[in-house]
């Protein structure tokens, strides 16, 4: 869909043309859906902000002049709340625990059940050092590495240079490793080095 | 610590093959390239969570939940003379909870109505009944002597004039109405003259008086000058006082100074050309 036809699809929602708003949802609904789970790795939550970023949408689609893609608009959107709703989470003593059900959403269920307590493991420690790591860094890891947006979009988006995007994106990548390390380091936790190991050998 | 040459190759986009070829002659570049490798096979393997039909259906009625900004304007509007319909109050409200620069609008437009009728202060009423003129009971007569009463009577006499038929102009043809010009320009005559007498007698007596205050001016004049006429030409010889008043007399026969006060030292005598 060309900018054109974004721009026009915006002025048909201003009008109040249902169909132009169902296209809307359907179109964007389901990254922002994503982006707001990986934000706060809760369901309701992340229902809860989704449904406040399209409410927000909703009420600025006056704001969109069609200058840059729909989608880094949205995500724009979508970024402001979720970093608000991420630094409550902060505050929070629960924000470093990572549930196994928040995690059992993020991964296919076809494997079988030692392999998906394995990956479950591994994810849960990804989003662990997450939390420990610069909200900067952490949100482009987020936008690039789990909802696999372009770097154009996340620079329009975080209005940063793309050279920027991807230096952050370099960094947040090391620092989870470092914190991985550090943690493996501290508690000697045989398993968790192995599934460390496991994610080199499976990227080998 | 890294060299930070393998960021600089990373954000710069370089070929696989440039990226290897650091990573054997940089140790740390090597160990935090692997690093990186594992978070990147951390995230791999992930899905996207799958929304619920219930989101999107949330999702989907939010036109009815809520306005943009233009339509808040348009209600804000509605709102302020209270012809806002109860479901368009609703997602104005919902709006306004959201929305700073709306938020902001309706304040001022809600004080602006506070503004049309302010409290008046207690000391106002007193001022004002303070300064507030007495009303006089009118009377019920007052409205027969009033200007627009008089207007009405003329009004009345003409049509009654009219009804009666009678012409106005026949009073100035009948031989009554002649006889009172004549009689009316003898009365005009008569106090004419009258005037000119009583002005020619007031005349007369002013001249009368005037005459008199002359008299009398020169008759001062004249004595004025006789006495300035006496003083300066004065005979040098002068008479003792007939009594002693401060002194005692020591009264000489040649005319000189005879009298002394007593108690006083005794004075020279007048210079010659201060006496007359």
């Amino acid at each position: 869909m060309t900018t054109t036809d974004e721009k026009d699809l915006v002025a048909r929602c201003r009008k109040g043309d249902e169909d132009a708003w169902r296209e809307l949802v359907d179109r964007f609904g389901p990254k922002v859906y994503a982006i707001s789970y990986h934000f706060t790795l809760k369901r309701e939550d992340a229902e809860e902000l989704s449904q406040e970023i399209f409410l927000k949408l909703f009420e600025n689609l006056h704001r969109y002049d069609g200058g840059f893609p729909l989608v880094a608009w949205v995500l724009s959107v979508s970024r402001n709340l979720c970093i608000d709703r991420y630094r409550r989470r902060k505050r929070e003593k629960s924000f470093r625990f990572v549930s196994d059900e928040a995690v059992t959403s993020l991964l296919k269920s076809d494997d079988d059940p030692a392999s998906m307590a394995l990956k479950k493991e591994r994810t849960q420690l990804l989003f662990s050092a997450l939390a420990e790591i610069p909200e900067d860094l952490a949100e482009i890891l987020i936008l690039r590495d789990l909802n696999g947006l372009a770097y154009d979009e996340i620079g329009k988006a975080l209005d940063l240079p793309e050279g920027t995007v991807k230096s952050r994106l370099f960094r947040a990548r090391a620092e989870v490793a470092r914190q991985i390390r550090e943690r493996h380091e501290s508690r000697g936790t045989a398993s968790a080095l192995a599934s460390f190991a496991m994610a080199a050998a499976g990227v080998a | 610590m890294s060299c930070r040459e393998l960021e600089r190759l990373f954000v710069a986009g370089a070929p696989a093959a440039q990226i290897e070829a650091h990573r054997r002659s940089c140790p740390q570049c090597e160990v935090l390239a692997r690093d990186v490798e594992r978070v990147e096979g951390l995230t791999r393997g992930l899905v996207a969570p799958v929304w619920s039909p219930l989101l999107r259906q949330s999702l989907l009625s939010i036109p009815q939940m809520t306005v943009g900004c233009e339509g808040a304007a348009l209600l804000l509007a509605e709102r302020a003379e209270g012809e806002i319909r109860p479901d368009d109050a609703k997602r104005l409200e919902s709006h306004l909870s959201r929305c700073e620069g709306c938020a902001e609008a309706a304040g001022v437009l809600d004080s602006a109505k506070e503004l049309v009728a302010p409290p008046t202060p207690p000391w106002l009423a007193t001022r004002l009944a303070a300064v507030r003129p007495e009303t006089k009971k009118r009377s019920k007569w007052r409205m027969f002597v009033s200007g627009r009463a008089f207007i009405a009577y003329a009004y009345a006499a003409a049509l009654a004039v009219m009804l009666l038929g009678w012409n106005p102009t026949a009073v100035v043809r009948s031989p009554g109405f002649a006889r009172l010009g004549v009689t009316a320009s003898q009365a005009v005559t008569v106090a004419r003259s009258s005037v000119g007498d009583r002005l020619g007698a007031l005349n007369e007596r002013a001249a009368r008086q005037i005459a008199v205050w002359k008299g009398h001016l020169g008759g001062y004049g004249r004595a004025a000058v006789a006495n300035a006429i006496g003083i300066v030409w004065r005979p040098e010889t002068r008479r003792a006082p007939s009594k002693p008043r401060l002194g005692r007399e020591k009264g000489g026969a040649d005319g000189t100074d005879a009298y002394t006060t007593a108690g006083m030292p005794s004075r020279e005598p007048f210079p010659a050309r201060f006496r007359v």
